[in-house]
């Protein structure tokens, strides 16, 4: 009986051997594809979440998002990078941060320019909060308070916002102090609520809740027209350059990734997030979309890194202290 | 108080037709609450996939069962086996594991069972109270508060190192040294790193815990060999699973306090489980009469923990619920599953969400309840794991955590963490030096050092005048004093007793 059974199994794992072999299919079908999350729970998290079924259906592949958080998204972004250029394996990249390690002089495993760029699915904005109730009304009075403003940062120099801020009030000539170390962007926006800073840098879409129900109030957003009415852009104040501030999430792959490969990943994607149900998702929860195909995707990144590395020696200053 | 509210998704949750999902994530919490290495935060992590198609109530449900069953799974091996089956539970093996060698685990596995139930309903009714105050609860931490709260916490140690004080100081020195690993997220420096990629966000908390609570035990058994429960203690009766029930009605203050501190340090964010558990065992061993019989078998050494463990779930919700800002992990996940169902937390999410949200807390106090209840029925059965023979359970229970360990996030590196911590775990139980001070020491580490890095930043260097103008930080600072002060208190009057 137990020979039997043996048997039985042994021939139906070779059958099954046999059909696979069989059925090796051009990509995407033969296997999973790894959508890598270089962060725990959050923005880049819900992003790839909610996209993976939808891409599922689209590539008729399946689609894994895997968080592989850790070294404030490093390494995440080396698994991508050294991963084999099949098409299985790609991920989100934080931008501009991802670009920090290699400005301000760290050992990066990366290289930004070989990576094969295949959308980007979101560009936030940023805006700069105040408590509703703080005595600061305007960014001039931000930049007389008779001792340096403090912000809240989320600890480490690839945060996107803690560049923002330290190039917008270092150019402006503010005196400024960041308070890093909070654990998360909602941290540190909590502090401000507190009162333990003055000000924080964040993405407009995710202050929105707290300006309505008035926890926090806006004195200026990275826009070329404001948004939230009454509020000045950064372009008013006579810096339109820095429009270009603000986190994008992107998605590549490792470098060489074949271009009918990439071609299709990036159709992929932007079909995806024109579907009406991602639509409706990305509204009701703050999380717009901001699709670029795949060209579009390395202008856009060769220009972002064009951009940061002007202030490479501001940047190399105050985070690396040299 | 919203009684009304909690009343509604009572009713929602027998009309719904999802109840079943509270009893699926129970399951699915007891048993990662039961592998060493796997938690509530695994659980929940590997759940998220399987909520996407669902109601996001019955996500709730499926997420808040798993999550309040956890605590009570760690608690079965930490009392049988001596290894905590989540991180939180360390504290109940001090006395957990004394009652099974001395043959009574039924003793101790009721009074967790029921502590752990307990605390969860104690805390379900202390987070309805609080929820209208949470604002200026959380108001009340900043940095200088965060900071000296973890010095309070460390301060414990030295009490939960009754008699071997100088042990316990280094075992902590030590934890001190590791937390301090990786990149300080004020300064952004990298320390102690080598070239690793692995060390930048520090030594990670659940290998070290696992490799020194579980590998090392493990270790412990196969050299000493036989099995948990000696020859001559096995002809003790199985039973006494009532009279722990009924020890935790006759200890209630000891219940009620460690629901309490369970609460309180559960609504902080950062500080965590772990130390929320610890606090309540050392607290009920300072005020103690008789202090000496902590460590040793004292059914309150079980009984406090566990309310606490249980107690903090409901209460880490708070920042979550308040702001829409998660304060703890589990959280974190918890929120990223609305996220993916179209709702954005913010700020308005207890008026905007509250079929999610109320759902999530019954769910999770329903679960505490419902594994304590799986739990005493299996009681019988556990407890025969102890007479197994060490040469089959030791490596089963190797093979298991380490499997589990690398699995909950992929890397090897915690694989190679979790067996070196194993063998320096195993060289602390030789010769005697506290290992939970080591833990407690490496989960505070970093906390303390942050909170006061950004306090004396803030404060321009002047913390002094900072920290007087916050009445909070004060009455912190009052208690510091006091927990320094109790033992010289303690002594004098035993002196004068002697000599009365």
């Amino acid at each position: 009986m137990i020979i039997k059974m043996k048997t039985i199994a042994c021939t139906l794992l070779a059958l099954t051997s046999l059909l696979t072999g069989a059925a090796h299919a051009e990509w995407p079908e033969d296997k999973a594809i790894k959508l890598v999350i270089p962060f725990g729970p959050g923005g880049f998290d819900a992003y790839a979440r909610t996209l993976a079924p939808a891409l599922e259906k689209i590539l008729g592949a399946v689609v894994v998002p895997e968080n592989v958080p850790g070294a404030g998204g490093r390494i995440g972004a080396n698994t991508v990078y050294r991963a084999r250029p099949d098409g299985y394996t790609i991920g989100l990249w934080s931008m501009p941060g991802m670009t920090m390690p290699a400005i301000v002089g760290e050992r990066v495993r990366y290289d930004l320019n070989k990576l094969s760029w295949i959308a980007q699915l979101s560009f936030d904005k940023y805006a700069l909060a105040v408590k509703a109730d703080s005595p600061i009304r305007t960014f001039e009075d931000l930049c007389d308070l008779g001792r340096p403003a403090t912000f809240s940062g989320q600890g480490g120099f690839t945060e996107t916002a803690s560049i923002a801020t330290v190039i917008t009030m270092a150019e402006l000539g503010c005196p400024y102090k960041i308070v890093t170390g909070y654990q998360s962007s909602g941290q540190a926006t909590l502090a401000v609520m507190r009162g333990d800073v003055d000000a924080r840098v964040n993405p407009l879409g995710s202050l929105l809740p707290y300006i309505k129900s008035g926890d926090i109030r806006l004195l200026l957003t990275y826009e070329h027209e404001t948004s939230v009415a009454g509020v000045p852009t950064i372009e008013e104040l006579g810096h339109g350059e820095y429009i270009n501030f603000g986190l994008r999430r992107v998605v590549a792959g490792p470098p060489g990734l074949p271009d009918h490969i990439r071609k299709r990943l990036s159709t992929a994607f932007i079909e995806a997030m024109q579907s009406p149900e991602l639509k409706e998702w990305s509204g009701k929860t703050n999380n717009p979309f901001s699709p670029l195909d795949s060209e579009q995707t390395a202008l856009a990144m060769q220009e972002v890194m064009r951009f940061y590395e002007q202030y490479g020696d501001l940047l190399r200053t105050e985070f690396k202290g040299n | 108080m919203d009684f009304g509210l909690l009343n509604d998704a009572f009713a929602e949750l027998i009309g719904s037709g999802h109840s079943h999902y509270i009893f699926m994530g129970v399951l699915v919490g007891l048993t990662f609450g039961v592998i060493p290495g796997l938690g509530g935060t695994t659980a929940l992590a590997l759940l998220i996939p399987v909520t996407y198609t669902m109601d996001p109530v019955a996500a709730m449900y499926l997420a808040g069962g798993s999550m309040g069953a956890t605590s009570f799974g760690g608690s079965m091996t930490a009392i049988l086996l001596n290894t905590p089956g989540t991180p939180p539970n360390a504290a109940t093996t001090f006395d957990g594991y004394p009652l099974t060698r001395q043959g009574k685990a039924g003793l101790a596995i009721g009074a967790s069972a029921t502590a752990s139930a307990l605390g969860g309903l104690i805390g379900l009714i202390s987070l309805l109270l609080v929820i209208p105050l949470a604002r200026s609860i959380i108001y009340l931490f900043g940095p200088p508060e965060f900071f000296l709260l973890t010095i309070l916490c460390l301060l414990a140690i030295a009490v939960a190192t009754l008699g071997k004080l100088l042990r316990g100081l280094i075992a902590a020195g030590f934890g001190l040294m590791a937390a301090f690993v990786g990149m300080d997220s004020v300064s952004g420096e990298l320390r102690y790193a080598g070239d690793l990629d692995y060390l930048w966000d520090g030594i990670p908390l659940v290998p070290v815990l696992t490799g020194m609570f579980a590998i090392s035990q493990m270790l412990h058994l196969a050299l000493k060999g036989g099995s948990i429960v000696s020859d001559a203690n096995r002809k003790t009766k199985l039973s006494g699973v009532l009279d722990g029930m009924k020890s935790v009605f006759r200890h209630w203050t000891h219940l009620l306090r460690g629901s309490a501190i369970g609460t309180v340090i559960g609504a902080i964010p950062g500080l965590g489980g772990v130390v929320a558990s610890f606090f309540a065992y050392s607290s009920a061993a300072q005020t103690s009469r008789d202090p000496e019989s902590f460590g040793k078998g004292n059914i309150i050494g079980v009984i406090a923990p566990e309310a606490a463990n249980n107690a903090k779930d409901g209460a880490s919700l708070l920042p979550a619920v308040a702001f829409g800002i998660p304060g703890s992990a589990e959280s974190a996940l918890l929120l990223s599953i609305l996220v993916l169902h179209g709702i954005e937390p913010g700020p308005s999410i207890l008026v905007e969400s509250q079929r999610e949200i109320y759902g999530l807390i019954l769910a999770i106090t329903l679960s505490a309840v419902g594994a304590s209840i799986v739990g005493l029925a299996c009681s019988r059965w556990l407890m025969l794991i102890t007479y197994v023979k060490v040469e089959v359970l030791v490596p089963v229970v190797i093979t298991v955590t380490l499997t589990a360990v690398y699995v909950l996030e992929g890397k090897f590196g915690d694989v190679i963490v979790c067996s070196i911590m194993g063998v320096i775990g195993y060289l602390m139980i030789r010769f005697d030096y506290p290992r939970l001070s080591f833990i407690i020491a490496l989960v505070l580490g970093k906390t303390m050092e942050q909170a006061f890095h950004q306090s004396m930043i803030i404060s321009d260097g002047d913390l002094v005048s900072y920290i007087a103008g916050r009445p909070t930080a004060v009455v912190l600072i009052f208690c510091i004093v006091l927990t320094l002060m109790l033992p010289a208190i303690r002594s004098y009057r035993g002196v004068r007793k002697k000599t009365i």
